[in-house]
């Protein structure tokens, strides 16, 4: 439309064309500076100081950094961090993709099941925790411990046995977040070219041999997505615990957010809190940046 | 068509324009609150809809009686709006919150400082009571305003149906605890019943909150003043010691049932085990009282004082103060409205009415909470408040020292294996540090 215009009137059309798309960003925009950049940037701030709102903040430099990260309490949260961040991860994106395989298609009974199945991911998640926490209800009441006392076991304390807790908490988050991946790697199936697989069963492959050459290959780009949304909840993971055990017992399913929230909010040390948070933001923002290198090294390939 | 896409845009830059607004109205409105009027007083307490309630009945009748005006803010996330209000320097006039507070807010500057004798009819309330309200410098910070001590309670028609006494010694008390988990109190022929509810989670600090009347029973402290004005640690103390073994021992590691299932995760909330009718006592605040009459019943429960330990019959009390805002300019009338809530007239709106009420043991003198309430219940925790209570110490700010000590037991009672020593010394060298952070070593 543009390109018959003469020069002048095509360089405003063209400030036209560039302003009102901003324009139309800027609601969005502003939203994000108010509520998401600007306390993010306030909070990077904050972790320079000793923060004291009424008295006014006191630099104190790294000192802020040098405590938490010499706390062993916030050692050992950094460890569980990682067991739950990655088992929860590998376990709800293996089991989302077993999911996406065995509900895949386009029969009704599968829409209605694949509905089914997502209701966890829609569910808020201090729901489930609720949920869950009644049915790891240490007694024969609870509905595990019930199942395992038909069986003539138990009852086993899920959240009250330090050495077990952090595993159940991962099986909650698993079966939270398996649903999740399991749309986005359905929608990766999806574009899988049908050609493909016919090729493969003209060539006599095994189940296993198609998974490993035709599927995965294709849904590359889903796992992908998958694999750094995971990465990143897997680290801020924080009202699964926060409601299913608030860390305990005795720390063993304490992760870096209950620590920095537990840091800021009942010991007062916002500033302590605010470093904890930007070494878990620099961590992340390097495991992103690193899976995304990967997936474009794999593309360009 | 031309002109649809014109009218569009002109409604994207309305909504850009409007939002800006809306932005700025936001940040504008926030600080002109109440601060104009100096015949109006900003009011906060941290409560619920329902003691809130309370509250505006008692400020309705004050501004009835002196013509001062009071914007009440019932504030559930106290503290976290109280720390953006700080960061703005514009405090609300008079707050009304846990003693356990104090410290905290005095050491960041955000409480005026009280003479006791400003204050009409403050000569009405114990020196106990004004000597909890003094700061690491030696002044008032606040004024009592509600008091309550941590009292028992227990099933009566369990003990009844097992023909037990009530407890009166720690060990009275286990053997209760252990024949209600095992004899079948409730008489359905299974076993799920549970002799004690423990909120002994250490979110929020539940596990310190809910051991304080045990250590103070045994004989232990937490930390202990000098005399100076500074603290010294003392969980390493052989009395910590024994009682935390005991507790461990015969509460968490010894038989099954003693203490409901979950206890080490459980907090107040998810604490319900007495209220739903399978745990037999419940070592809590008086505030609760309300809550088990109509869930469980008042013919089923009675309020005991806590069974004593080795060294005492000790348990923790705690309460609101009345706080006033630094540097807020209206002195006069923050003074007249602590006067009128300490007065039996404002303590007794607070104590009575449909709604929860606000003050538990009054702090004025010349009333009786059970007398006041037509309830003899209640003079068992006035009588445990006024002869065997110890508050934590008011003038450090005690949040993290609560905290460490709750993380610290938490973890004792959940590692039956550990040795409790070792484990207290490492506590006690945390508290130093908590301590040292304040400046308040010895």
């Amino acid at each position: 439309m543009t390109a018959t215009v003469t020069p002048p009137a095509a360089r405003r059309a063209l400030t036209r064309r560039a302003v009102v798309p901003w324009l139309f960003l800027a609601p969005g925009l502003l939203l994000a500076l108010v509520f998401k950049f600007w306390p993010m940037a306030k909070g990077v701030w904050l972790s320079f100081f000793d923060v004291r709102p009424f008295l006014g903040d006191k630099w104190i430099g790294l000192d802020n950094y040098t405590r938490v990260l010499t706390d062993h309490r916030f050692q050992d949260a950094i460890g569980h961090t990682l067991v739950l961040g990655i088992g929860q991860s590998v376990g709800a994106i293996l089991l989302g993709f077993v999911l996406a395989l065995l509900l895949e298609g386009q029969a009704r009974s599968l829409k209605l099941l694949r509905t089914a199945v997502f209701l966890p991911a829609v569910t808020a998640t201090a729901v489930v925790g609720e949920l869950w926490r009644l049915m790891y209800y240490p007694t024969s009441d609870g509905l595990l411990n019930s199942g395992l006392h038909l069986l003539g076991l138990g009852p086993v304390q899920f959240l009250d046995n330090p050495n077990l807790a952090l595993w159940s908490t991962m099986a909650m988050g698993i079966w939270i977040w398996a649903p999740y991946n399991m749309v986005i790697i359905l929608a990766g199936l999806a574009g899988v070219d049908r050609s493909l697989y016919e090729a493969a069963a003209m060539d006599g492959v095994s189940l296993w041999q198609r998974l490993r050459y035709v599927t995965l290959p294709a849904i590359r780009p889903a796992l992908m997505i998958v694999l750094t949304l995971a990465t990143i909840r897997g680290l801020r993971v924080f009202t699964e615990v926060y409601v299913l055990t608030g860390g305990g017992p005795a720390g063993s399913t304490d992760v870096w957010m209950t620590r920095a929230y537990t840091l800021g909010f009942t010991r007062n040390d916002i500033g302590g809190a605010s470093a904890a948070s930007v070494v878990l933001l620099c961590v992340t923002l390097l495991l992103t940046v690193t899976i995304n290198h990967l997936r474009k090294r794999g593309e360009a390939r | 068509m031309g002109d649809r896409r014109r009218s569009r845009r002109l409604a994207a830059v309305l909504a850009v324009t409007a939002l800006g607004f809306g932005t700025a109205a936001c940040g504008a409105g926030s600080d002109s609150a109440g601060s104009g009027d100096p015949n109006t007083l900003e009011v906060w307490t941290r409560s619920n809809p329902d003691p809130a309630a309370t509250y505006e009945r008692v400020f309705a009748a004050f501004t009835k009686k002196t013509g001062i005006k009071i914007d009440y803010q019932p504030v559930i996330n106290f503290d976290q709006q109280l720390q953006s209000r700080a960061s703005t320097k514009d405090l609300p006039d008079v707050m009304i919150n846990d003693t356990a507070l104090m410290g905290s807010y005095q050491s960041q500057g955000l409480l005026k400082p009280i003479d006791p004798a400003t204050i009409t009819g403050g000569d009405q309330l114990t020196a106990k009571t004004w000597s909890s309200t003094v700061g690491v410098d030696g002044k008032h910070y606040g004024i009592p305003y509600s008091r309550q001590a941590q009292t028992l309670m227990i099933r009566t028609d369990w003990l009844k149906k097992l023909g037990l006494k009530t407890p009166t010694t720690w060990q009275e008390m286990l053997s209760v605890a252990k024949a209600f988990a095992t004899r079948d109190p409730d008489g359905d022929g299974k076993a799920d019943t549970y002799g004690m509810v423990v909120p002994g989670s250490a979110q929020n600090g539940y596990a310190a909150w809910w051991g304080a009347s045990f250590l103070w029973q045994g004989g232990a402290r937490i930390v202990e003043p000098d005399g100076k004005g500074t603290y010294k640690p003392t969980m390493d103390s052989s009395a910590a010691v024994t009682t935390v073994t005991w507790m461990k021992n015969n509460l968490f590691c010894g038989d099954n049932a003693v203490t409901q299932p979950g206890a080490l995760t459980a907090v107040t909330s998810t604490a319900t085990n007495f209220q739903d009718g399978n745990a037999g006592m419940y070592l809590t605040g008086p505030y609760n009282i309300a809550t088990f009459d109509q869930t469980l019943g008042k013919d089923k429960y009675e309020v005991i004082p806590a069974p004593a330990g080795p060294a005492s019959g000790d348990v923790l009390a705690d309460g609101e103060n009345i706080y006033f805002g630094a540097r807020t300019g209206k002195t006069k009338q923050e003074r007249a409205l602590a006067a009128f809530l300490i007065s039996p007239e404002g303590q007794k709106l607070a104590m009575t009415g449909k709604n929860q009420p606000v003050v538990r043991i009054p702090v004025n003198s010349t009333l009786d909470a059970a007398k006041v309430r037509d309830d003899a219940r209640w003079s068992v925790v006035q009588k445990a408040y006024e002869d065997a209570s110890q508050q934590f110490p008011n003038a450090p700010d005690f949040a993290p020292i609560k905290q460490d000590t709750a993380d610290a037991l938490n973890s004792i009672f959940t590692y039956c294996g550990g040795d409790v020593r070792s484990q207290l010394k490492e506590l006690n060298e945390t508290l130093a540090g908590d301590l040292k952070d304040q400046d308040l070593l010895k």
